[in-house]
């Protein structure tokens, strides 16, 4: 073993993740689990994965526990009862899915877990579709993205789950992206600090899935988060922060940065920029303000 | 003090939850188990019990909140039936082979649309391939020892398997009976707290799962463990019988066989009806004995080979069905393959009833034991597959 | 056992300004930078997959095919 390669294993073990991982090139994934480990510390544990999201989390050197693909939240339920009984207060309990898992399969029990205020991070790890089996649209592909079970484009646009869990009245509810690596670790640290159902949810650049030169990864999410596809902000106790404001880029530009968008028609598009406009307005109006009951 | 009163099957296997101390109760509500998990929620808001309630929203993430709290170190109690037992079906798979000594109460129920709310044995045994270990009980009395002996069983070391406790809806669940409720001192002596020498998720800790991996492997030692549980189910029956006085005699229970030569097989609350029309049948001259199956996981092989000399034909009473099986019953043909090999075996006898919940009768005891006399005259089974109910017995009793 | 890659980094250590954006960046993380010496780069599990090239403001870091 060479100096280097003994200097890197120092430095992955004292990060406590590991140096490579099984992840494709320019996955967003282990990218968003390194962020995160640096903010919650060592006395974390994850539960569940989609297969994606858990390829990505395999890469960080932390306990983790899964049972299968479309058990989100409740094993972690039953991991947090265990420590109440066992009197064990000082762990945090980080509940990952993917988008599939979220959205689709599991929402019924995401949501169970909300409104029991379970004192979990779930955190969404959304590549915009089921990527691990070959690319299946689920409820938060894009509007008009290409995949394998939606080759002339999706008809429905994503679902805003940030919004629906945040009409729980959970405490706590943030988007993060990758590309904004000190916004992403901010949102984690105030997280952490918080009892009771926090969620998290990042899009993840994916570009197996998304057909683009993964070099452009970092390159493609900003511009995601840019263009107001992808707003970042937070909803605390049911007040929306918006922590971006700057002018929008136009939606063309990140469109065409993918090829999974090619299948879109002009109108289409047409129609994709006037509706992130109008949810701009909407969003920068809230700004502040309580939004439900 | 021994608390003596009359308790229905749900608030008996509340108490063994108590008893048992368990501290993590995942469930949701499904008749007709909804009094057993009410009762425990009681306990609890009275501080008699100390156990964390998940009020989950439905069967599927009733187990699998149980599997993560088993696994983090808790003891685990949940409880089901019919409906909630198939929705939970695929995180039921999971605790034999992560070998998480799970206690469920299966409140049997029969399975739609060829059921209804009223019990058959259908949904537990629908798990037989699973690995969960499975305990038939037929009074209150019987739930709540079994559920106790059932943690020590699960939670031994060389078995670390989930335990199935199994009763009849309504006829035992909602049927009170007389019960001895034992101190929890005593059951303290008898359980020690539970901790997994395989799992833990606290970060630092470190323990490790002694199997190696691979498919075949992987189950082959759930096999094994499910056969080195034969021998501990008898041992702490015995133990049981020993610090509290009431023994079940294990895996199979012969009641009332001596000087029959055939006899009827039944599980769970039917065998309470059959004991009295056995001897009353005895009384006027017909002798047949009875067979109480109270171990169904794992199937008393061994067992049966030992006891199968003594009759001639063994009247296999199923309260369940498997469409388009090769004949019959699920309990006669485990009992068939068990008896297999013997050069000498006695005849097998299938009788369904009480299937969809209907009560099983005295006048239906009576005539399964009339047609095992019948077959034992004859020398050979006439009717592979006896549908007693879809015939006109006459009286009920 | 050894990765396999298209192109791997090579960093031109007079323009890198040790702003440490590679590091942030790099799905991998096996990107360590240091003050003296500039981005090391741990080519047992580099990818190749290109996003440090891309990141870096200075175009320090230049993807060269593998040999």
């Amino acid at each position: 073993m060479s100096e280097l390669d003994r200097r890197f294993d120092d430095y992955y073990a004292k990060r406590k993740f590991y140096g490579g991982n099984s992840c494709c090139p320019g996955c967003g994934g282990p990218l968003f689990w390194r962020m995160a480990m640096e903010a919650f510390g060592p006395r974390t544990i994850v539960y569940g994965i989609g297969p994606c999201a858990g390829c990505t989390m395999r890469s960080i050197k932390l306990p983790s526990f899964n049972i299968h693909f479309s058990f989100v939240a409740d094993g972690a339920s039953g991991i947090l009862a265990a420590f109440r009984a066992q009197g064990i207060n000082d762990i945090t309990v980080i509940s990952s899915a993917g988008d599939g898992g979220t959205a689709d399969i599991g929402l019924g029990k995401i949501s169970a877990a909300a409104e029991r205020n379970e004192n979990m991070i779930q955190v969404c790890i959304d590549n915009e579709a089921y990527m691990n089996t070959g690319i299946q649209k689920s409820g938060l592909t894009p509007y008009g993205s290409w995949t394998t079970t939606t080759p002339l484009g999706k008809e429905a646009p994503k679902k805003d789950i940030p919004l629906i869990l945040a009409a729980h009245h959970i405490p706590y509810v943030a988007t993060v992206s990758v590309a904004y690596p000190q916004d992403l670790k901010k949102k984690f640290e105030v997280a952490k600090e918080i009892k009771g159902f926090r969620y998290i949810h990042v899009v993840i650049p994916c570009p197996t899935g998304w057909r683009f030169d993964p070099a452009k990864s970092i390159e493609v999410t900003k511009l995601g988060v840019d263009t107001w596809l992808w707003p970042l902000y937070e909803i605390k106790d049911s007040v929306l922060h918006l922590n971006m404001k700057k002018e929008a880029k136009p939606v063309k530009e990140y469109l065409e940065t993918q090829q999974r968008f090619r299948v879109m028609k002009p109108d289409q598009i047409e129609w994709l920029q006037k509706e992130t406009d109008r949810r701009r307005e909407e969003l920068l109006t809230l700004d502040g303000k309580k939004l439900f009951y | 003090m021994v608390q003596v009163r009359m308790m229905e099957g749900n608030e008996a296997a509340a108490y063994g939850a108590m008893l048992s101390r368990a501290q993590v109760v995942p469930a949701y509500p499904i008749t007709p188990q909804t009094e057993l998990i009410s009762f425990i929620a009681q306990f609890i808001a009275e501080g008699r019990m100390k156990a964390e309630y998940i009020k989950v929203e439905g069967e599927h993430t009733a187990m699998a909140a149980a599997i993560g709290a088993s696994a983090a170190g808790a003891r685990v109690f949940t409880a089901s039936s019919s409906q909630g037992i198939v929705f939970m079906e695929e995180p039921l798979w999971m605790p034999p082979g992560m070998r998480l000594p799970i206690n469920m109460c299966i409140v049997n129920r029969s399975i739609a649309p060829t059921g209804g709310l009223r019990p058959d044995h259908n949904d537990s045994l629908l798990q037989r391939d699973t690995g969960w270990i499975q305990l038939y009980c037929e009074n209150s009395q019987e739930v709540m020892d079994t559920i106790i002996m059932g943690y020590k069983i699960a939670e031994n070391k060389n078995i670390y398997l989930p335990v199935a406790t199994c009763y009849d809806g309504y006829f035992v669940s909602a049927t009170a009976s007389k019960v001895e409720v034992p101190e929890q001192k005593d059951v303290d002596a008898f359980l020690p707290p539970y901790k997994h020498d395989w799992y833990s998720l606290i970060p630092g800790e470190s323990k490790e799962r002694p199997s190696r991996g691979g498919s075949a492997r992987n189950r082959y030692e759930v096999q094994q463990a499910n056969e080195r549980a034969k021998k501990i189910i008898e041992e702490v029956d015995k133990e049981y019988a020993k610090t509290f006085g009431r023994t079940y005699d294990g895996m199979i229970e012969e009641y009332n066989c001596d000087s029959s030569d055939v006899v009827l097989m039944t599980m769970g609350s039917m065998t309470g009806t059959a004991r009295d029309v056995v001897d009353d049948l005895k009384k006027n001259g017909k002798s047949v004995g009875l067979l109480k199956l109270r171990c169904f996981r794992p199937f008393p092989t061994e067992e049966f080979q030992q006891l199968a000399h003594k009759y001639h034909v063994i009247g296999v009473v199923d309260r369940n069905t498997s469409t388009g099986s090769a004949g019959g019953g699920i309990v006669s043909m485990e009992l068939a393959r068990a008896l297999y090999h013997l050069d000498d075996k006695p005849l097998i006898a299938n009788f369904h009833v009480g299937l969809g919940g209907t009560d099983v009768t005295p006048r239906q005891i009576e005539y399964m034991a009339d047609k095992t006399l019948e077959i034992m005259k004859l020398g050979r089974v006439s009717e592979p597959v006896d549908w007693v109910e879809l015939k006109d017995l006459g009286p009920v009793m | 056992m050894s990765i396999v890659r298209s192109f791997r980094p090579n960093t031109d250590y007079e323009k890198c300004k040790r702003c440490g954006i590679c590091q942030t960046y790099c799905p991998e993380g096996t990107i360590m930078v240091i003050q003296e010496e500039g981005p090391l780069i741990d080519y047992r599990y580099c990818k190749g997959c290109g996003v440090c090239a891309n990141e870096c403001p200075f175009k320090a870091i230049t993807m060269v095919r593998e040999e």
